[in-house]
């Protein structure tokens, strides 16, 4: 009775964020830091601009909303968001130099130890078969693809929409429409893989509350143990390590 | 073909411009400030207050100069690249067989303007995004309320007509066979180009001597964009949808259950 009425309590003193995006870690549970207040803050300003590119570039995707793009303020909109962003990603890199070379080579960087993750990846995100995934680094196979697709697609979406808004009028009309043409695709690309990209850090239930860390940049060091073993080791490591010297 | 069209006769034509006029003022387009260039074509170009406009080219030699004269606006393509790039649906075909607009669902996006074989549409508007399309309509307005476009209307010697299409290409037909003899290279244009067009031509010399595509192409572009890459994207984009709403309720459960037993 008495342990049913304090769930009960507990359930509804749990803030709405909470009941949308996961539990924070618990109090007194052992953190370590995952992300830098920089990369959570571009991590925030590229969710919010491309959520802005997402919605105006579906006003020209489908005709049925074409209404809201007439008069050209969504299309100002766009070139708005688009301007932020690029800005915003290329200040970080120059910037933050050696920690994104370091981040986009890690990208490129597979090996079998990847094959075997995407091999196991299915039983592991449908059925919570975790025997056979592989240790994995500060990035796992999962994230590393999606790094790859953000910087191919993100590429792709620079380059044709830097044709499209500046060289307009200057490059030929076949140039002009194959760069609408790959702008759409590279839309549709992004978009499908964004969409895993929101639902595996807010609902999937075995990563259910991981959202926190790219909001705090902290991660639980169970979560980190369970899911980036290589990168706890060497967290663990590091940190005896430093203390040694103490 | 359904649909009516209008019959320019280049032979006919006297080059006055009097259908250039006509068109501003029916239209309600404001007149352009330009230089001379040494020549009576003006304005320079197509532009979001010229939808219309006539061209004057000088072929042959001195001893047998011929001064031809060209008409420029909207060919309305019964296959268009500009309807099929649209993404507003702004660009349409009308029942009458022209290429309509309605300007409150354009985005200004000018993609019609790139996609165009005849370099016809154009955007109005300042550089920072907010413009609109513009083009002839075929006098919309006009045709759709029992009248023959401005251009024609105002033609005074009979070298625009507006008619049935069947009805014009006969004329023109007719025309092309009875000047033959003195022009050797003349040319109905417009009869198979894109599907048929809706403004047809009578010419007294090859098409490219006007300026003219000689055989118009719907460019690969503007077909790929929206008859691939978007039914593509909604599969991918449902696909996505679909696989995450089943890993959502299988795993709740398997997971869930998992978590029980341990």
């Amino acid at each position: 009775m008495t342990t049913s009425a304090k769930s009960k309590s507990k359930a509804s003193s749990t803030p709405a964020s909470e009941i949308l995006f996961g539990p924070k870690p618990a109090s007194g549970e052992k953190l370590l830091p995952r992300y830098s207040k920089h990369v959570r803050i571009l991590h925030w300003v590229t969710a919010v601009t491309w959520a802005i590119l997402f919605i105006t570039g579906l006003f020209l995707f489908v005709p049925v909303f074409g209404g809201a793009a007439r008069g050209g303020i969504s299309t100002l909109l766009h070139h708005f968001a688009a301007i932020v962003v690029v800005c915003w990603a290329a200040g970080f890199f120059v910037f933050n130099l050696k920690g994104s070379i370091e981040g986009i080579k890690f990208a490129f960087k597979w090996g079998m130890a990847d094959f075997n993750w995407l091999k196991a990846a299915p039983a592991y995100y449908f059925f919570g078969k975790e025997e056979k995934m592989p240790p994995q680094d500060h990035m796992n196979t999962g994230q590393k693809l999606w790094w790859l697709i953000v910087l191919g697609c993100g590429a792709l979406m620079v380059i044709t929409g830097a044709l499209m808004m500046i060289f307009k009028g200057i490059i030929p009309q076949a140039v002009f429409m194959w760069a609408a043409t790959f702008h759409a695709v590279g839309m549709v690309a992004l978009f499908a893989m964004a969409l895993v990209h929101v639902y595996l850090s807010v609902f999937h239930p075995k990563m259910r509350g991981i959202f926190w860390s790219m909001v705090n940049g902290m991660v639980s060091a169970h979560y980190a143990e369970g899911h980036h073993k290589k990168w706890y080791d060497e967290m663990m490591h590091h940190q005896k390590e430093t203390k040694g010297k103490k | 073909m359904a649909g009516q069209a209008i019959l320019y006769d280049a032979t006919k034509c006297i080059g006055c411009r009097g259908c250039q006029v006509a068109c501003k003022e029916w239209n309600d387009l404001k007149g352009e400030k330009t230089t001379n260039r040494g020549t009576i074509e003006n304005p320079p170009d197509l532009s979001a207050d010229t939808w219309l406009k006539m061209q004057y080219f000088e072929t042959g030699d001195v001893q047998n100069l011929h001064w031809l004269f060209g008409r420029r606006s909207c060919m309305h393509c019964t296959e268009s690249a500009c309807v099929n790039v649209c993404p507003t649906g702004a660009l349409y075909h009308h029942e009458m067989g022209f290429v309509a607009y309605n300007k409150s669902k354009c985005s200004g996006c000018g993609y019609c303007v790139e996609a165009c074989p005849f370099d016809i549409p154009r955007t109005s508007g300042s550089v920072v995004g907010i413009r609109h399309a513009t083009k002839c309509v075929l006098c919309q307005d006009r045709v759709t309320n029992g009248n023959i476009p401005a251009c024609v209307k105002t033609c005074p010697t009979g070298a625009l007509v507006y008619g049935g299409r069947d009805e014009m290409v006969a004329k023109g037909k007719a025309r092309v066979s009875q000047i033959k003899s003195k022009y050797p290279n003349a040319v109905l244009y417009g009869e198979d180009e894109l599907g048929g067009l809706h403004v047809l031509y009578v010419l007294q010399d090859t098409p490219s001597v006007y300026g003219l595509p000689e055989n118009p192409k719907l460019p690969i572009s503007s077909t790929v964009w929206q008859d691939i890459v978007r039914p593509i994207g909604w599969a991918a984009a449902g696909a996505v949808v679909l696989g995450l709403g089943l890993n959502y309720v299988i795993a709740q459960r398997k997971i869930k259950l998992k978590s029980k037993g341990e």
